[in-house]
């Protein structure tokens, strides 16, 4: 069934990881193919949304800044009212593909409630230190894909990206993960892709919005992206309005 | 039941937005108050602006055990039009938005709700408390009490991120305002002005406080 709404896809992750420049990143490279909104979740104020703002990746109309009361993480997972709010203002001006909710940084324990994001990536980074993704969280083992950024300088901090790799592999199982840099690679082409493939499949009714994840089965809240295939029926894709 | 939505109401993990508010009190402690003046700040706030916001709040809980929708938002133009300040009125439409989205899923059998939502373009808080307090059977005093409760909690609990006290010292401040507010709650159920002639709150500092946070470059509330 073809979804009523434009998937939302969730970006955390630790002050100082990339978040707002991969986000501006994102927007440079699938504006031209998908119609993006952004919703800012910041500490003070709207800094984020200034910076996206100011970086001219969207339509002033299409970037909004959730207030959140110096509790990012409050605002994407205990009390989501605010970003669901943001999130009907901006698909009520506009027909939108996609809406990217970006987290205020925050620790290790965020994730998004999966009543906000149909799925959602965490981006951590190399100078953040090494042994990030063996510490574990849930946006380290739970979140679809985990970005770790800030490959060009692991050299200069002292991080091994092998150690990285193999903690990330073993925290996550099967959940993908992705090396990135944003300097070689300003386009953020592998994590684009994966947005590009997030869209596919939710228009095409195979990743449900998680809102409407109804079924039992699939009560493992902020999981589902890893790649298999469905060939049963999922709960309804809704609207909430 | 009623019990239980006093409870679930009053309970500062009820997901309706207040986290994101200060209640007045960082623009406040930017113009200089300190912790010795909490107590006072407290009292005078739920006095001056509380006090006519509950008022208005209770009379939206009867319209809406009359089921009365036009005088729902009857009420909603009343409580507009005592909120002159551009951001308050923002931020009150949005938390009444908030507060019936939640309420909408923990509470869907309670279909006037639903209908307020629907038919409400404005939603400002005090309305939209009174009718989700009204839709989950919490009589006048309840429903008061519960009003000024999270006036002044959301104070208490912005006090110890903004100001050097403690958490615990925070609450003692919350349960110190008891004689207060249980005095402001029985005088706002025994009141019954008709809806044109409800008090409006009379705050001017409050309110322009207000439009100068909305402005402040860093600040960590909304308002």
């Amino acid at each position: 069934m073809r979804p009523e709404r434009a998937l939302r896809i969730g970006i955390g992750g630790p002050v100082g990881s990339g978040k707002s420049t991969l986000v501006a990143a994102l927007c440079r490279t699938l504006r031209d193919e998908l119609r993006i909104a952004v919703v800012t979740n910041d500490i003070y104020t709207s800094e984020d949304a200034a910076f996206l703002r100011r970086e001219g990746v969207l339509p002033e109309g299409r970037i909004t800044a959730v207030e959140t009361g110096c509790c990012p993480h409050t605002a994407i997972r205990d009390d989501i009212t605010a970003n669901l709010e943001a999130v009907a203002e901006l698909e009520q001006a506009d027909d939108l593909d996609l809406i990217l909710v970006e987290s205020g940084g925050d620790n290790l324990t965020a994730i998004f409630s999966p009543a906000l994001a149909d799925v959602q990536m965490f981006v951590i980074d190399v100078a953040g230190g090494d042994d990030i993704p063996r510490k574990g969280g849930p946006g380290i083992t739970r979140s679809d894909l985990l970005v770790i950024n800030k490959q060009d300088l692991a050299p200069y901090v002292g991080s091994s990206l092998e150690r990285m790799r193999a903690d990330a592999t073993a925290r996550r199982r099967d959940r993908p993960f992705q090396f990135l840099s944003l300097t070689a690679d300003p386009t953020a082409a592998p994590v684009a892709d994966w947005v590009r493939a997030q869209v596919g499949l939710y228009k095409a009714g195979r990743l449900p919005a998680a809102d409407a994840r109804d079924e039992p089965a699939h009560a493992h809240p902020g999981s589902h992206a890893h790649p298999h295939d469905h060939d049963h029926a999922h709960g309804r894709a809704s609207v909430d309005s | 039941m009623a019990r239980l939505s006093l409870l679930l109401l009053s309970d500062g993990r009820f997901p309706a937005g207040g986290y994101a508010h200060s209640g007045g009190l960082e623009p406040a402690v930017a113009d200089g108050l300190d912790v010795a003046d909490l107590p006072r700040f407290l009292r005078d706030r739920l006095a001056a602006v509380a006090r006519p916001e509950c008022m208005l709040m209770l009379q939206a809980a009867r319209a809406a055990r009359a089921g009365d929708l036009d005088a729902l938002r009857r009420l909603d133009a009343e409580s507009e039009a005592r909120t002159p300040s551009p951001p308050l009125r923002t931020a009150s439409r949005r938390l009444g938005a908030q507060l019936l989205r939640t309420a909408c899923t923990v509470w869907p059998q309670q279909a006037l709700i639903a209908a307020y939502r629907a038919a409400s373009a404005a939603t400002p808080r005090p309305v939209a408390f009174g009718v989700v307090a009204a839709a989950t059977g919490l009589d006048d005093l309840d429903a008061a009490q519960a009003y000024l409760y999270e006036e002044a909690a959301t104070l208490s609990g912005a006090a110890a991120r903004l100001l050097p006290i403690d958490a615990a010292d925070a609450l003692r401040l919350l349960a110190d305002t008891e004689p207060t507010l249980i005095g402001l709650a029985e005088e706002v159920v025994s009141s019954r002005h008709p809806p044109a002639e409800l008090p409006s709150a009379f705050a001017p500092c409050h309110e322009l406080r207000s439009l100068a946070h909305s402005g402040r470059e860093g600040r960590l509330f909304a308002t």
